[in-house]
C-alpha cells in the first residue's frame, strides 16, 4: 500500500516535469563562461567575463522522436496521403516533438575570496527561454483519420493529448564555492517570470463504440480533458493592440508576470589531476500561474445507445419533445467546455547532468618545466548522462566526448550522443578567445547537416563574451 | 602553446558560419499540405425500439399505425457537416416475432416541417414465432443527401400490415418486434 502510495506520488512528479534540451556539448566546456548555467560548480578560468549583451547565449534546438519533415513531405511523387497515413499509424504515443531556445539578455561573473587564490565566483544573468513538447496524440489522430467505423471495440485514449509550452524569462545568480583541492561545490538560485504558459498534461478518459445490446451499437464517453492557460487570455481575447500588447510582455519579463522560484545544484570532484567527476540538477523549481488564466474543461461519462422513440400512442409519461431534450441536454453537458480562472502550479523540467572526464598528453615544452599543473593537459575524454523529466517519463542521452585544445585560445569538443532522437548524433564545438573576445558554436547532429529535413533533431548555440584573466 | 590570432579567429568565424549555412533543407516539398485529405468513416446508433405485440391493442381494438418524432436535430446545421459529408448510410435492423407484416417507415422534415426524404421497408412475419431478422441499408449520395442535411426532424412510424387470415393483435398476443439503426457517415475533409 505505502509502496503504492510512493509510485503514485513518483508518477505525479513525473508527469508535472516537462521538457528541456541536452546542451551536450557545452557542458563541461569550460573556457565557455555559459557552462557554468550546466553546472554551478564548474570553476570558470577567469577573473571577470561580461557577456555581449544579447549576444552572450542563444540557444535553439527542436526534436522529433519519431518522424522527420522529410518522411512526410518528401518530394518522390508519392500520395501525401499514403505518406501520411503511415507516418500516423507508425509513430506511438509516446513519440513526441520539442522545441527550445533560448536567448541571454545579459550575463556576467567574477571571481572573490579572501584568500590570495581566490576561491570563490559569482555569475549572473537573465534570459528569456521558449519551451515546448507535444507528444503525438496518436488516438486523436487515428479518430480523426479513420474514424470510429472500422474501430468498434477500440478505446480511443484521450490521455494521448499531453502537450505543454511556455515562455519565459530567468534571472538568475549563483555562487561556485572551492571546498578544497579536489572538490568544488556551486548553487544557482532562479527566478521565474512567466510570461505565456500553456499545459495540457494531466489527461484522461476513453471514447469507446462497441456492439451494443438495445441498439446496434453502443458509444461510452468518459472524458476528463483540460487546458490551463496564463497569460495568453488578456492578449488573445479584446482589443489589445499591438503596441500594448508589447508593454505588457515586457512588463511580463521584468518580474511582472506570473512568478516561481528554483535552485540549481552542482559539484566537480577532482579525483586526480587527470580523473574529474562531476554532476548538476537544474531547474528545481516551479512557477506559480495566479494572473491572467483561463483554463477550459471538458468533463462528463455518458453512455448513447441511440434514441428510443416511446410512441406515445402505446407509452405513457414524457412527451417526445420531452425525451429529446433531455438526450439533447445530457450531449451538450457533456461536451460543454467549463472555463475557470482556478490558479495551478507548473513544475520546470528538471534536469540532471552527470560527467566523468579523463585528462592526458601533457603539452611538450622543452624550453620549461616549471608549470605543470591541469592546463597542461591538452586532451580530454569522458562521457556525459544526460536526463530530464518529461510529462510520460524521463529522457536520456549518453554522450561520449573527445575535447582538445588546439591553440592556447583555441579548444574544440567533439561528442556522440545517443538519444531518443538517433543513435548516431555527432556534434562539434569551438570556442576561440582573441584578446578578451571569446566567441564559441556549438551544432550537433552534423551528420544531418546536409540535409536538415531527414533530422530528427538539431541544436545550434552560439555566443559571444568578453573575458578578463589577470594572468601570469 | 601558440597562441591564437587575429586572423586564426578570423578563419573559424569563417568557416563555423559557412558550415551552419552550408546546411539546407532538400528534396522536400511542403506544398503537398494543400493534398490533405482525412477520410474518416464515423459511426453512430440512431433509434432503437421494441414493442411488444399486445401494445398493438389498445380497448380490444387493433392500432393501424404508431408514430413518433425527433425534433430540433440540430446536428446537420453544423457547418463541418453539411461541407464535408459526402455520404451517408443509415442501416436499419428489424427483429420481429410476430405473425405480421410490419411497415417501417422514416420521414425527414426540415424545420418548415416539409418532407425532404422517406424511407421504408417491410419487416417480414414470423408464422412459427421465431425471430425473423429483416435488414435494410438506405444509401444518401448527392440529391438525397442534401435532403438529409436539411432535415431538422425525423418521424419514425411502426404501419401494422392487416393479417391474410383477418385475426387481429390483443391485449395477450405474443412475440415483439424490435428495430435497432445505425449510421455511417463519409466524410471528406480538406483544410
Amino acid at each position: 500500500m505505502k509502496y503504492k502510495r510512493h509510485t503514485f506520488l513518483l508518477f505525479i512528479f513525473v508527469m508535472y516535469f516537462g521538457f528541456s534540451q541536452n546542451k551536450q556539448i557545452l557542458f563541461g566546456f569550460n573556457e565557455i563562461p555559459q557552462s557554468v548555467l550546466l553546472n554551478p560548480s564548474t570553476t570558470l578560468d577567469n577573473d571577470w567575463y561580461m557577456g555581449f549583451p544579447l549576444l552572450s547565449h542563444f540557444h535553439f534546438n527542436f526534436g522529433s522522436s519519431g518522424v522527420s519533415a522529410f518522411d512526410i513531405f518528401a518530394d518522390d511523387g508519392r500520395d501525401f496521403n499514403t505518406k501520411l497515413q503511415n507516418v500516423v499509424f507508425r509513430l506511438g504515443d509516446d513519440d513526441f516533438f520539442t522545441a527550445n531556445q533560448q536567448l541571454e539578455i545579459f550575463s556576467g561573473g567574477f571571481s572573490f575570496g579572501n584568500s590570495i587564490e581566490k576561491d570563490r565566483y559569482l555569475s549572473f544573468g537573465m534570459y528569456i527561454e521558449t519551451d515546448a513538447i507535444a507528444y503525438y496524440p496518436k488516438d486523436y489522430a487515428i479518430l480523426a483519420f479513420e474514424g470510429n467505423a472500422n474501430n468498434l471495440g477500440r478505446s480511443f485514449d484521450l490521455s494521448d493529448l499531453n502537450a505543454k509550452g511556455e515562455v519565459l524569462s530567468v534571472f538568475h545568480i549563483g555562487v561556485t564555492k572551492k571546498v578544497n583541492d579536489k572538490l568544488s561545490i556551486g548553487g544557482r538560485a532562479k527566478i521565474y517570470s512567466s510570461i505565456l504558459n500553456v499545459n495540457s498534461t494531466n489527461n484522461s478518459g476513453s471514447f469507446t463504440t462497441r456492439e451494443g445490446s438495445n441498439n446496434l451499437l453502443e458509444h461510452t464517453f468518459n472524458l476528463d480533458v483540460s487546458v490551463q492557460t496564463s497569460g495568453i487570455s488578456s492578449l488573445a481575447n479584446g482589443n489589445t493592440d499591438a503596441s500594448e500588447a508589447i508593454k505588457t510582455l515586457r512588463k511580463r519579463m521584468l518580474l511582472g508576470g506570473n512568478l516561481g522560484l528554483g535552485l540549481d545544484f552542482g559539484f566537480t570532484y577532482n579525483d586526480s589531476d587527470q580523473l574529474t567527476f562531476e554532476g548538476s540538477l537544474l531547474d528545481f523549481g516551479f512557477i506559480r500561474h495566479t494572473k491572467d488564466l483561463e483554463n477550459y474543461s471538458i468533463n462528463g461519462t455518458y453512455v448513447f445507445e441511440g434514441f428510443n422513440p416511446l410512441f406515445p400512442e402505446v407509452g405513457e409519461g414524457q412527451t417526445p419533445e420531452e425525451y429529446w431534450n433531455v438526450v439533447a441536454d445530457e450531449f451538450e453537458d457533456l461536451f460543454e467546455i467549463d472555463s475557470t480562472i482556478s490558479k495551478y502550479t507548473t513544475w520546470r523540467p528538471l534536469k540532471l547532468n552527470l560527467a566523468a572526464r579523463y585528462k592526458f598528453g601533457k603539452k611538450k615544452d622543452k624550453e620549461c618545466n616549471c608549470l605543470s599543473g591541469n592546463d597542461d593537459y591538452l586532451n580530454a575524454i569522458g562521457g556525459q548522462l544526460y536526463a530530464v523529466s518529461r510529462p510520460r517519463a524521463p529522457q536520456l542521452a549518453l554522450t561520449a566526448f573527445y575535447y582538445r585544445r588546439l591553440f592556447e585560445g583555441l579548444r574544440i569538443k567533439a561528442t556522440y550522443t545517443i538519444d531518443s532522437f538517433s543513435y548516431r548524433n555527432v556534434g562539434l564545438g569551438v570556442s576561440a578567445d582573441i584578446g578578451f573576445v571569446n566567441f564559441y558554436l556549438l551544432a550537433d547532429n552534423l551528420l544531418d547537416y546536409q540535409n536538415l529535413a531527414k533530422a530528427r533533431s538539431a541544436s545550434l548555440q552560439f555566443g559571444l563574451n568578453l573575458v578578463f584573466k589577470n594572468d601570469k | 602553446m601558440q597562441k591564437l590570432k587575429f586572423q586564426h579567429f578570423f578563419y573559424i568565424l569563417t568557416i563555423s558560419v559557412a558550415v551552419i549555412m552550408s546546411s539546407c533543407i532538400k528534396d522536400v516539398d511542403f506544398d503537398q499540405a494543400d493534398d490533405l485529405t482525412l477520410t474518416p468513416v464515423i459511426t453512430s446508433s440512431i433509434v432503437y425500439a421494441e414493442v411488444e405485440a399486445s401494445r398493438f391493442s389498445e380497448n380490444g381494438m387493433e392500432l393501424e399505425t404508431v408514430t413518433d418524432s425527433l425534433a430540433n436535430i440540430e446536428i446537420f446545421e453544423n457547418d463541418f457537416i453539411i461541407d464535408n459529408l459526402v455520404r451517408a448510410e443509415l442501416v436499419f435492423e428489424a427483429t420481429n416475432s410476430i405473425n405480421r407484416t410490419f411497415g417501417l417507415q422514416i420521414d425527414f422534415l426540415n424545420a418548415v416541417d416539409e418532407l425532404e426524404h422517406t424511407l421504408s421497408f417491410d419487416a417480414s412475419p414470423s408464422p412459427t414465432g421465431n425471430t425473423i431478422v429483416t435488414t435494410y441499408t438506405e444509401v444518401f449520395e448527392d440529391m438525397s443527401l442534401d435532403a438529409l442535411k436539411m432535415k431538422t426532424k425525423m418521424a419514425v412510424t411502426l404501419r401494422l400490415y392487416p393479417s391474410n387470415d383477418g385475426s387481429s393483435l390483443d391485449e395477450n398476443a405474443l412475440g415483439n418486434i424490435i428495430l435497432k439503426s445505425k449510421g455511417l457517415f463519409y466524410f471528406s475533409v480538406s483544410p
